[in-house]
């Protein structure tokens, strides 16, 4: 018997259908159970008060939002998250582009440049943060030292040791953990713009910088996009390099949205403030990533 | 005109390696760190002012974790938590590719949608309330539990991986073996599979890597400490013994090896695939 792969019968597409429900049912099955089911016990604990454990003892409508949203340290966390997202985004884009440029000129060894770039992207996350705590240590750590010995820094700060070096630093880890990224998929897109399209404009006498934002610029926008979304999402998500290297401190005053969630939870077994917060983080990540899936669909089409 | 121009060339491009060479040095100094300082001994560590090169290198550290730390067990639960969650990936998430680039349904759209959405899903937000689900299931401090959310958050980007493979492969190549009587079942294992291999290696490389480097959910629910994977072990090392770093230095590089290599094998395939086709126009 033919089994019909494009034939349109009706009969032959229920039993397509089915089979099809049978191979998706594992798969959905596991994304409810572990993934939409937690979102909506969370959403029951932000209007629930939580014992210890997080048990629910008690229905308390919006008062929980309310007590959240009326604290100050809320506020902070939030605009901390964005100030966050929104300078590490902007610098892993600008030194992504500057890499990719240095990388899309051809010369000898420019495989290993490459490769070598992509280093801490390929490593263990947790683990170069760990190094870079290390790296930080105000007596023995390597990046002081260096800093003074090439006159750059004459006097470096102890940089886990105050709020703001403290932010400066868990910030320019984020940032090295995702250049490599952006590095490369701008790289992508740039080797996919045909050569000629530079050669006639070489041509017609055109200089660097008019090659970069009349053809480079415009070809890669798509990717651009893309890009930059996709690294909101993972910035804003990003709990390992602010947990493992200051733990939110000294006294929370590193903390964003992310480690705030994880410590009331956590730490201090407040979950219904946790919940809160997740629920407010999910509707922010919620609508970051559907414009992502937009841009998708609209290419896709 | 043109030997003057090509003068412009050569210069663009010392200036183009000088700058590559300079970024390098930056991006690449923690790793520097890392080396120079798992090649001495803790005398040398702890030197005010600190040394950039040790002055007798040393490989003792080597020794040393194995020895005076759980370096072994760490490794052992990252390898089971990082194979396991592959494995119950791929079980999950092949039939689901199968079905959304083959099968003609109700509802093809949302599930990918579904699917879409659910790759952007923050751990953070649900770590807080599967703490419950896995004290109900057991699935607190074990392996299991590690396993099942591994593989879940990166079964999205599994199945929109595969499924891209498995639309590339020609219909045609299945309705011929149709028509040779063969069944849907020795189709996909015999035909389907093996010409997605490529997407196949891909896809098991991401998870586990992903499974290997995970910490939160680690942290979270792990509290033995035959249990913990090389992230939280490292990560409570630094805790309880923060003047050790030779040793954690040597623990990081042994725990990033092999990762390192297993990335290189997928990157620019995982570059296309993130990127989401648009690399292509």
């Amino acid at each position: 018997m033919k089994r019909g792969l494009t034939t349109a019968n009706t009969r032959i597409l229920t039993r397509e259908a089915r089979l099809a429900y049978l191979l998706l049912l594992p798969a959905v099955v596991v994304v409810l159970g572990f993934m939409l089911y937690p979102l909506v016990y969370v959403l029951m604990m932000s209007i629930n008060k939580t014992n210890r454990l997080g048990w629910l003892t008690g229905f308390v409508g919006i008062a929980n939002y309310l007590a959240v949203l009326g604290d100050r340290e809320f506020w902070r966390l939030a605009g901390r998250s964005l100030l966050w997202t929104g300078l590490a985004v902007f610098a892993k884009t600008f030194l992504g582009m500057c890499i990719a440029l240095l990388l899309n000129v051809e010369y000898r060894g420019r495989k290993i440049a490459r490769m070598l770039f992509i280093a801490p992207w390929a490593s263990s996350v947790p683990i170069s943060v760990l190094l870079w705590s290390w790296v930080y240590n105000p007596q023995f750590g390597l990046l002081n030292h260096t800093l003074k010995l090439t006159g750059l820094w004459p006097n470096p700060p102890i940089w886990l040791g105050y709020p703001l070096s403290g932010f400066i630093a868990a910030i320019w880890v984020d940032i090295w953990l995702g250049v490599p990224f952006m590095a490369l998929v701008f790289l992508a897109g740039m080797q996919s713009i045909p050569e000629e399209q530079y050669e006639s404009a070489h041509l017609d006498g055109v200089n660097a910088f008019q090659k970069y934002f009349y053809i480079t610029l415009p070809s890669i926008k798509r990717i651009l996009q893309i890009a930059t979304l996709l690294s909101a999402l993972w910035t804003f998500n990003d709990f390992n390099a602010i947990y493992i290297l200051t733990g939110g401190g000294p006294v929370n005053s590193t903390d964003i949205l992310i480690t705030s969630i994880y410590k009331n939870a956590f730490v201090y077994a407040h979950f219904d403030r946790a919940a809160v917060m997740a629920v407010i983080t999910f509707f922010i990540l919620t609508a970051i990533s559907l414009v992502y899936a937009n841009f998708y669909f609209k290419e896709e089409s | 005109m043109k030997q003057r121009h090509a003068k412009w060339k050569d210069r663009g491009k010392s200036v183009v390696i000088v700058l590559t060479i300079l970024l390098l040095l930056v991006m690449l100094f923690p790793f520097f760190v890392m080396i120079t300082t798992m090649l001495r001994s803790s005398k040398e560590v702890y030197l005010a002012p600190p040394r950039w090169i040790p002055q007798a290198v040393t490989f003792k550290n080597f020794v040393l974790v194995w020895t005076q730390y759980l370096l072994a067990g760490y490794f052992k639960s990252s390898a089971i938590i990082a194979i396991g969650s592959t494995a119950l990936n791929l079980l999950l998430s092949i039939p689901a590719a199968y079905a959304i680039a083959r099968l003609r349904f109700k509802g093809q759209q949302l599930a990918l949608y579904l699917f879409l959405v659910v790759q952007m899903f923050s751990p953070i937000v649900v770590v807080i309330a599967l703490f419950k689900t896995f004290a109900r299931l057991g699935l607190l401090d074990s392996y299991g539990g590690l396993i099942v959310i591994n593989a879940v958050f990166s079964m999205a980007f599994s199945i929109w991986l595969l499924s891209g493979y498995f639309k590339s492969i020609p219909v045609e190549i299945e309705e011929a073996a149709f028509i040779d009587g063969a069944t849907r079942r020795q189709t996909v294992l015999k035909i389907i599979l093996p010409i997605a291999a490529p997407g196949l290696v891909t896809t098991s490389i991401y998870t586990f890597i992903a499974a290997w480097n995970e910490f939160l959910f680690a942290l979270s629910f792990i509290q033995t400490q035959s249990k913990m994977p090389l992230t939280l072990g490292l990560y409570r090392f630094v805790g309880r013994w923060s003047s050790q770093w030779e040793l954690l230095t040597t623990a990081a590089f042994l725990a990033v090896i092999p990762v390192l290599v297993l990335f290189y094998i997928i990157q620019q395939r995982l570059v296309a695939g993130l990127a989401g086709g648009a690399v292509k126009g």
